[in-house]
């Protein structure tokens, strides 16, 4: 397909990342709203999930009482209950229920007095009723969906662009991306280990991919970073895994199954056919294993 | 059930791969100041990197440029203050990541004067698009939030 349109690159940090958007397929002052309004979209997801912001559905929920209904956003009852279904089917692998833990390791604040991890393994942390109700099940328990959000805002972005008639394009919140509209793009995955340097590439069209590694400051290389997946079978980090990447045709499972991966390692694989994703992940002595479906990603040893 | 493939990854030729440091100007100064306030007809310069935005004699906001840098990361980014002071909007103009001590070399940091969006700059690859390991923007926060304090509300 010939570009005769404009096309445009612009960035702005959100969710904590740096999140860049490319659109084209329209004329440059039409694509240049149409990108703001997507960025808009993702500012209204963090709003509505953030962990850290004292208004968010997810603080609301964290505050109420257990067994309090609160009324929350469609957004977020989406994510809930996509979540709520990776948990099933992730055998309590995938787990919103984390953040008493990554509080303790003081990744996330301490504003919600959160104690523990309250509820069992695969038990879930919080329940729906109609009329966009949800409302935690267990006491003690505090939600976290810094381990989906993100992947979420990505879809909605993507979707706001193409209602305003955007063709083609990339969102990619700090490498959570999803690549929009004819063409295809490569996407090089950073080395876990050595996020300056990349360990492999793929191509993507029409798909989601999404990595989750030890965190990265690039102004402050050097400041000691842990890995903030918590294995909800022992309340603690992830210690055997360096990084997981996945591909699936929504960034939000993309996001979420990078978890999954990082937890169960090989164990992903059914939890993955089901999603319809990809995934490959380093181990901390250096091995790449990849799903046999995963036909175009390559390493650059190759 | 679908198997999982060994991919070769040997450390060492890991270890002497091209980085996917990569730098790009997203906007200038002039183009993000118009997209920030399109019906300005006047910016005051209240110091060097900061000005007042008028429209018709009218204060309508705050301009204000800065950047971050760091080891392997320099970054523009520009924060649009409306008349109350309050932050409407931060974009990123340049980012350049880049790995081996460039960042902290002015002729490295030269190159890139004038290059504009349309003229995209890649470094070290042709590949623009990383996911991996989730960039840290809490440097960008921490200046975001002292320019506020600086121009915003409360600010001169």
């Amino acid at each position: 397909m010939e570009k005769t349109a404009d096309s445009i690159i612009r960035a702005r940090p959100l969710l904590g990342t740096f999140v860049e958007i490319t659109a084209w397929g329209a004329e440059g002052r039409h694509l240049e709203r149409a990108v703001d309004g997507a960025f808009a979209v993702i500012e209204r997801v963090h709003e509505l999930m953030s962990y850290h912001e004292a208004h968010s559905d997810v603080s609301r929920l964290n505050r109420a009482n257990a067994g309090v209904p609160v009324v929350i956003h469609e957004w977020t009852v989406a994510v809930l209950k996509a979540s709520i279904d990776l948990q099933d089917r992730s055998k309590g692998l995938f787990d919103i229920a984390v953040g008493a833990a990554l509080e303790h390791l003081g990744l996330l604040p301490s504003s919600h007095g959160a104690s523990a991890h309250a509820s069992a393994v695969g038990q879930s942390a919080v329940g729906l009723h109609p009329r966009n109700r949800a409302r935690l099940l267990v006491p003690g328990n505090t939600i976290d969906l810094g381990g989906i959000a993100k992947g979420f805002a990505v879809d909605q972005a993507v979707a706001a662009l193409r209602v305003s008639g955007v063709v083609g394009g990339v969102v990619n919140a700090g490498g959570d991306l999803f690549v929009f509209g004819p063409d295809e793009q490569v996407v090089a995955i950073r080395d876990p280990r050595n996020p300056a340097r990349a360990m492999a590439h793929t191509k993507l069209r029409e798909a989601a991919l999404a990595s989750t590694a030890l965190s990265f400051d690039p102004v402050a290389p050097d400041r000691p970073s842990y890995c903030s997946v918590i294995d909800p079978r022992s309340g603690a980090p992830v210690a055997t895994m360096s990084g997981a990447t996945v591909r699936a045709p929504s960034c939000m499972i993309a996001d979420a199954l990078t978890k999954v991966i990082m937890i169960g390692g090989r164990d992903a694989s059914e939890v993955l056919e089901h999603y319809g994703a990809s995934g490959l992940f380093m181990t901390n002595n250096g091995d790449v294993l990849a799903t046999a479906d995963w036909e175009d990603v390559h390493t650059l040893a190759a | 059930m679908v198997e999982w493939v060994r991919l070769a990854v040997p450390a060492a030729i890991v270890a002497s791969m091209g980085s996917p440091s990569h730098a790009i100007q997203y906007l200038t100064v002039e183009q993000s100041r118009t997209l920030s306030f399109p019906s300005a007809t006047d910016f005051v310069a209240i110091d060097a990197q900061a000005w007042k935005v008028a429209s018709d004699g009218k204060t309508v906001g705050r301009y204000i440029v800065d950047h971050v840098i760091g080891k392997h990361l320099y970054i523009d980014y520009a924060v649009t203050l409306d008349a109350g002071g309050r932050i409407q909007r931060v974009d990123i103009l340049q980012y350049r990541e880049a790995y081996g001590g460039e960042v902290r070399d002015r002729s490295w940091l030269n190159q890139f004067v004038g290059k504009s969006s349309a003229s995209t700059l890649r470094v070290g690859a042709d590949i623009r698009n990383i996911s991996g390991a989730t960039l840290s923007c809490h440097h960008l926060t921490e200046g975001i939030k002292r320019i506020v304090t600086r121009y915003g509300k409360d600010g001169r």
